[in-house]
């Protein structure tokens, strides 16, 4: 696949990510929110991330996309604006600091990605319970949120991996 | 690294979360207020609606496919169950009915027209779910030109599962009756024990671990016993009288002693919800 292809492969990809975000987690809210435990869904996140380690010519963008579909999840999901708009471009932020350091596998993805996912799930978790939405204490949120949404999302980070680096590979 | 913390950087860092905090803060403030969404949000969330609508299309197709083999699987065990329940439903079904038209009468005769009971519901698709385990909500498929007003409560099948907090176009969203945060607002209910005795409050907490709704502040000397029916009173003007909130599981003192709490088992499965209903006054 070309690179100009990929190009608008992956702002297409990242809103697909995050409508199906949605759908997934109402077609499975008994398995992923079943109390006290809830699992988040991040896929879009996921897409994020290997946009920016797999793909070795920097040239996509994913600063400003990834403001764009922050500012589409705040505005349809949650209606309370400023918290993903502001969220997933430091994550990119984070991850472009950190990316000349890595030597990339898949191992240190991994890593990087459970680091990542606890960055925006405490980001989050502060953002909403200084606006009162959520209103849970610390250790609650890290037994019941926090450590479930990692198990489930490094499952399907485990199934995408080949797939995606495939995908880069062909590109670059 | 000394460069992550160069002075400049550390500054447009500080800018960037004020202005995330003053936004989140604004739409905090402002989304409880009857005008709100402006007409901009409206858009937005129509726009984004109707892409959903095409990739949750084929999500939730796959999701009816695989509801309707569990069904046919239990299709013979639920027949006999059904057949029974077919038997005392006729009976209850003519008594209602002569008992709907002898109020209808009565009323009349009071001149009273509206009564607290009417309400006309609109039936819509949930579209999807807000990926968050702060925010129990649902975008559904029907907005402010189908008729679905700000506040109104949403019901699945068996009952109660929450209240329209945001109105679109063509979508709106729901929050359902599991939000413990403190900005969600509280329904009044009643419930009746076999005496024929009312206690009325409002639903004040949700246990996420047992999945039941509390009723606290309870100071009424009426007797209610496990299995009493718990229904919304009409009380407050936003929701109709008698829609079906669940049943009573226990009844027990609260932390003080002073008053008791009853424990409401919901009668809807907040996890499972492809079709709802809002009712509007």
């Amino acid at each position: 696949m070309r690179y100009s292809r990929l190009k608008i492969l992956f702002p297409i990809g990242l809103f697909v990510a995050l409508f199906l975000d949605g759908a997934l987690s109402n077609v499975f809210a008994g398995k992923l929110f079943s109390y006290p435990y809830s699992s988040v869904l991040h896929l879009v996140l996921m897409w994020i991330i290997f946009a920016v380690f797999l793909d070795d010519r920097d040239d996509l963008s994913i600063g400003m996309w990834s403001f764009f579909v922050g500012l589409v999840f705040d505005w349809y999901y949650t209606g309370i604006f400023g918290v993903y708009m502001i969220g997933l471009p430091l994550i990119v932020y984070i991850c472009r600091q950190i990316k000349p350091w890595l030597d990339q596998n898949f191992l240190t993805l991994l890593m990087v990605y459970i680091i990542n996912l606890t960055i925006l799930e405490t980001f989050t978790f502060i953002w909403y319970s200084m606006s009162h939405v959520a209103s849970s204490t610390v250790a609650d949120f890290t037994v019941y949120t926090l450590g479930p949404t990692i198990a489930t999302n490094l499952a399907i980070f485990v199934i995408l991996y080949y797939p995606m680096r495939r995908l880069y590979l062909s590109v670059n | 690294m000394q460069k992550f913390f160069s002075n400049r950087k550390l500054v447009i860092v500080i800018i960037v979360l004020i202005i995330s905090v003053g936004l989140m803060s604004v739409s905090v403030a402002i989304r409880d207020k009857k005008s709100t969404p402006p007409l901009i949000q409206q858009f937005g969330n129509d726009v984004a609606g109707a892409v959903d609508r095409v990739i949750a299309l084929p999500v939730n197709g796959l999701q009816s496919a695989t509801n309707s083999v569990s069904d046919l699987l239990n299709t013979y065990q639920e027949n006999q169950k059904l057949k029974k329940q077919v038997d005392q439903l006729a009976q209850a079904k003519v008594t209602a009915q002569t008992t709907s038209a002898e109020n209808k009468q009565l009323r009349k005769q009071l001149k009273l027209n509206e009564s607290l009971s009417d309400y006309t519901a609109v039936t819509a698709n949930v579209l999807t779910r807000t990926p968050s385990s702060w925010m129990n909500q649902l975008v559904i498929s029907k907005g402010a030109t189908a008729g679905v007003k700000k506040n109104a409560p949403v019901m699945s099948q068996s009952g109660l599962i929450g209240r329209v907090v945001e109105v679109n176009q063509t979508n709106s969203k729901v929050e359902l009756i599991s939000n413990t945060s403190s900005t969600s607002d509280k329904f009044a209910i009643q419930i009746t024990n076999s005496a024929g005795k009312t206690v009325n409050g409002i639903v004040s907490g949700y246990d996420k671990s047992s999945n039941l709704l509390t009723m606290g502040s309870v100071t009424s000397n009426v007797k209610i016993k496990k299995g009493d029916k718990v229904v919304t009173s009409g009380l407050g003007g936003n929701t109709p009288k008698g829609l079906y909130v669940g049943t009573v599981a226990t009844v027990k003192q609260d932390d003080y002693g002073l008053a008791s709490e009853v424990e409401i088992t919901p009668a809807a499965d907040l996890s499972d919800l492809t079709v709802v209903t809002v009712a509007e006054q």
